[in-house]
């Protein structure tokens, strides 16, 4: 149904255990058990540092010269899976296989079973590698591990996909009794173990662009319909969002007069959008839907990069951007080259990139943020608007200063985005 | 395997392309999965760097993983067209060298004349090797590799200063501070390794009368090629404090055959021994210190807290496991306590057993240290953004002596701060006031009478977080009123944020 699994190379990104802390956030009866090397821990030490004194509940396994050598994994990693459960007591572990695993070909997989049965604790299996495409995917591959222990069913129930927040579910929860639409079910609920059913009948609706791994598994696994909706980013998004999940049970329901609501009650910020123009750095895919939302609030969005689309699963997404350029998993500096033509006032960034670019001068927004703040729904509206507006506001004001003092502004050196005429010719 | 949730050292490749990358006119690329690139994220982050980082990772990919490795020619062809570096330093994570890939092939088939920089591969061993290692290795073999035989040593007195590099703690300022020293003493400065240092420069690297570093455990592989190829003398004591200072001082003139009365001109803004006579410093005599970090760091600050404080070094250590006798011996006179350990939770149990007035170390004892309601100092790396300040704050040579004053007087305000609220505060206050943690109840707040929250209302609430709740609270209430809604549930909370904001 869905695309394959991309092979992409992608210079400006996290690891896809970044999604760690956002999961183990939401789901506090988890462990995070990740099988990997000094890299693995020193990417969660720092990606993840401030959780570290609040007795996290994520660990490393960390491979030596012997696990490299051949050892026997499950030999080695149940004596550490024991400690895990006697220290933290978790409902759930997550065995999190990562690239040196997958290169050498440990089973990981094969050793969450016997861990499971020798010390009664639930273990999910997933792989959270840094070959996806973005790091938002490691959330898709611990998602797929869960949906494998759904229960079976066959009523029409509604499951929502994807992380998250209370405010978020509530919202969903609201609209859906309003409807008339069964109470749906979510994956991942705050425990680990609570895990829906999902069967032929089941409607899966997934709430993130990056979820699509999980959606293709799910659908080969056990038949459920999941329909291609945009994403519930903005007002616009949101209408056409609750609106499909309405559909999917053979209602025609219109959220245009909640739609405008929603707009008229946002105006504030949409008026400072109006008019300005943002561009996107491939970052964590959610650049389709949040150019659309920006797009539809006034905002000139020159061009998106993004590291993979997923012609499928992105189409409800892909029908309303029309002739907008996208570069898809484009090089750093083709991006960088891109953005120095485009000029926009805007510049949304990762934190691999977003002190460089200010350097060059271009205001920038970076965009971790994005993925972990709540901005899915009517009422998070505000929320995912004002990040752009406070941004903008932001740079406008401290423009204004440094203008006042006459401190230059730094220029955009557009030679140092272009090759050497020779070497062009000896790349391409 | 081995269970960790904090390495106090990144993994080899890190070190090694943490001081590749603090070369000027040289290009680092790491042969890793995208993720070993957090360290490009702490360079751009901590660094604040306004270009983008010398620093690129080969990432690898399924395609790679399938026998495709075409991709690193190309990298290596890029950043030679674009960037146009002297040298190219291609480093590998740990990841990458299981895959065993025979990447000098792959070197060896990018067309020759086609690349105009050199390309280097440090001999550091991704799981053997550790930051520190790796990082002293990489610039001994970058430097070998450049310094040329038969220059002439220059005519008057000079220095290669080896060890400050990207990411180092305070070495910025460091290296203002010692051009300072040793401009007092009508010293040249030859060159700053790595930290901006030239294929130039690293050529006449041999030229310098005499080589000191900021951290022997990362200069000393240097100091020694050097020593061996050009018979430089080097100095392995690091200037720390005020007497410190003198004495590294000391060392310097007599090797450069300086009169030492040019050491008055450089102490003349010194004033830690000052400071540690005037009745403030009173109280830090006898105080009790534990000192854990980076060898030279905690060798350095522990005999600056006792010799020149008087204060009592409880307990001293270090993470870096292969320099600990050498730690041990530096401290004998101080200290018959020195920790060796890399796991945290040994320093964190040893705090929580001798509970130090005053903790010096690195960023983790300050977590650690915290717990226990123990003041904390940032002395070493591992450290956050807080240690990389905006203004001048060294640690090595007279103004770094002024500074670590500073810094004790800073730490020990707060202790005793804490100790007169304890002492004075309303009884009720007790402690600094803990941050609620997230989703706790609140406690009772006065409730407006004309409204009235129900509990699905109040079970959103105390999923917003606490220091926003009551900003919440009161627009959410606001939002009610004007709609002449007498009761609040869910759904209101919800328009209420669609329609006032957060």
């Amino acid at each position: 149904m869905f695309d394959e699994t991309p092979n992409v190379l992608e210079r400006d990104d996290f690891c896809s255990l970044a999604p760690i802390g956002w999961l183990h956030h939401k789901m506090q009866d988890s462990f995070f058990l990740v099988v990997g090397t000094g890299s693995c821990q020193g990417f969660l030490q720092t990606a993840l540092g401030v959780m570290i004194f609040a007795q996290p509940r994520f660990a490393t396994a960390m491979l030596d010269e012997d696990d490299l050598a051949g050892r026997d994994a499950l030999t080695a990693l149940m004596p550490l899976a024991k400690t895990v459960v006697e220290k933290h007591q978790p409902k759930a572990i997550f065995l999190a296989s990562t690239c040196t695993p997958e290169i050498l070909k440990m089973n990981i997989a094969g050793c969450a079973p016997p861990i499971e049965r020798e010390t009664g604790v639930r273990v999910y299996p997933a792989r959270m590698d840094g070959f996806d495409a973005s790091y938002t995917q490691g959330e898709d591959h611990v998602l797929e591990s869960m949906i494998a222990r759904a229960p079976q069913t066959d009523e029409a129930n509604l499951v929502i996909l994807g992380c998250l927040s209370a405010l978020e579910e509530a919202e969903i929860r609201l609209e859906c009794k309003a409807m008339g639409l069964p109470q749906p079910g979510f994956l991942p609920g705050e425990s680990a173990l609570d895990v829906p059913a999902i069967g032929p009948k089941t409607v899966l609706v997934p709430v993130h662009p990056f979820l699509n791994g999980s959606c293709m598994f799910a659908k080969r696994e056990r038949r459920c319909t999941i329909p291609v909706l945009p994403f519930p980013y903005g007002p616009d998004g949101s209408a056409r969002f609750y609106e499909g999940l309405a559909a999917a049970y053979g209602k025609s329901v219109s959220y245009a007069e909640r739609e405008r609501e929603a707009w008229a009650a946002c105006e504030k910020e949409v008026a400072q959008l109006r008019g300005r123009s943002i561009a996107f750095c491939s970052d964590a895919l959610l650049e389709l839907p949040l150019a659309r939302t920006l797009r539809a609030a006034g905002a000139v969005v020159p061009f998106v990069s993004t590291p993979r689309i997923f012609k499928k699963f992105h189409a409800a997404e892909l029908a309303q951007l029309g002739d907008l350029e996208i570069l898809e998993a484009p090089d750093r500096f083709e991006t960088f080259a891109r953005l120095a033509e485009a000029r926009p006032d805007l510049v949304v960034a990762n934190l691999n990139i977003a002190n460089s670019l200010e350097g060059m001068g271009f205001a920038v927004k970076w965009s971790t943020e994005l993925s972990f703040q709540p901005i899915r729904g009517f009422s998070c509206v505000p929320t995912l608007f004002g990040l752009f507006t406070a941004s903008l506001r932001r740079h406008d004001a401290l423009a204004k200063t440094r203008a006042n003092v006459g401190s230059a502004e730094r220029p955009i050196d557009l030679d140092f985005f272009r090759l050497a005429p020779a070497r062009e010719e000896s790349l391409a | 395997m081995k269970l960790a949730v904090w390495s106090y050292q990144s993994p080899a490749h890190v070190g090694a392309s943490k001081a590749a990358s603090s070369f000027n006119k040289i290009h680092t690329i790491v042969r890793a999965p995208k993720g070993d690139g957090y360290g490009t994220i702490m360079l751009a982050m901590f660094e604040r760097l306004g270009v983008s980082p010398p620093l690129t990772i080969s990432a690898l990919t399924e395609a790679t993983l399938a026998g495709d490795r075409a991709d690193i020619g190309r990298m290596i062809a890029d950043v030679d067209g674009r960037l146009h570096p002297e040298m190219i330093v291609i480093t590998r994570s740990a990841t990458a060298s299981v895959l065993q890939e025979p990447l000098d092939g792959e070197i060896a088939m990018i067309p020759p004349g086609t690349i105009k920089a050199e390309i280097f591969q440090p001999s550091v061993h991704p799981l053997r090797d550790n930051e520190i290692s790796a990082f002293a290795k990489t610039v001994a073999e970058i430097v070998d590799h450049f310094a040329q035989d038969g220059v002439a040593r220059t005519p008057e007195p000079s220095v290669n200063i080896i060890g400050p590099s990207l990411l180092g703690f305070h070495d910025h300022s460091n290296v203002v501070s010692l051009r300072r020293l040793f401009a007092d003493l009508g010293v040249r400065v030859n060159a700053v390794v790595p930290l901006g240092a030239s294929p130039d420069q690293l050529r006449a690297l041999g030229s310098a009368w005499l080589n000191v570093s900021t951290a022997r455990e990362l200069a000393l592989p240097t100091m020694q090629k050097l020593n061996e190829r050009f018979g430089t003398p080097f100095i392995e004591d690091v200037p720390y404090g005020e007497a410190g200072t003198t004495r590294f001082l000391r060392q310097v003139c007599a090797i450069l055959e300086l009169p030492s009365d040019r050491i008055t001109t450089a102490s003349r803004e010194a004033k830690l021994l000052w400071y540690a006579r005037t009745v403030d410093a009173h109280a830090l005599s006898g105080k009790r210190v534990g000192v854990f970090g980076m060898p030279s760091a905690v060798a350095g600050i522990a005999r600056v807290l006792h010799d020149e404080l008087d204060m009592h070094v409880e307990f001293a250590g270090t993470f870096a496991l292969d320099h600990g006798a050498w730690l041990r011996e530096q401290l004998r006179d101080i200290t018959d306590d020195v920790l060796v350990t890399d796991d945290y939770q040994d320093v964190a149990n040893k705090i929580d057993a001798t509970r130090p007035d005053i903790m010096f170390g690195s960023q983790m004892e300050r977590h650690s240290a915290s717990r226990f309601g123990v003041p904390c100092a940032v002395i070493s790396s591992p450290c956050h953004i807080l240690n990389f300040p905006l203004g001048h704050a060294p640690f090595l040579g007279y103004e770094g002596a002024n500074h670590i004053g500073d810094v004790v007087n800073q730490t020990q305000v707060l202790g005793l701060e804490h100790h007169l609220i304890e002492t004075f505060g309303p009884r009720n206050q007790g402690r600094f006031a803990e941050a609620a943690p997230e989703g706790a109840p609140e406690p009772a707040a006065p409730v407006s009478a004309d409204l009235t929250w129900d509990e699905t209302a109040e079970r959103l609430m105390g999923r917003i977080p606490f220091f926003v709740r009551k900003k919440a609270r009161a627009n959410i209430e606001k939002y009610a009123r004007e709609q002449n809604l007498a009761m609040i549930d869910e759904s209101v909370v919800l328009a209420a944020r669609q329609h006032v904001g957060g």
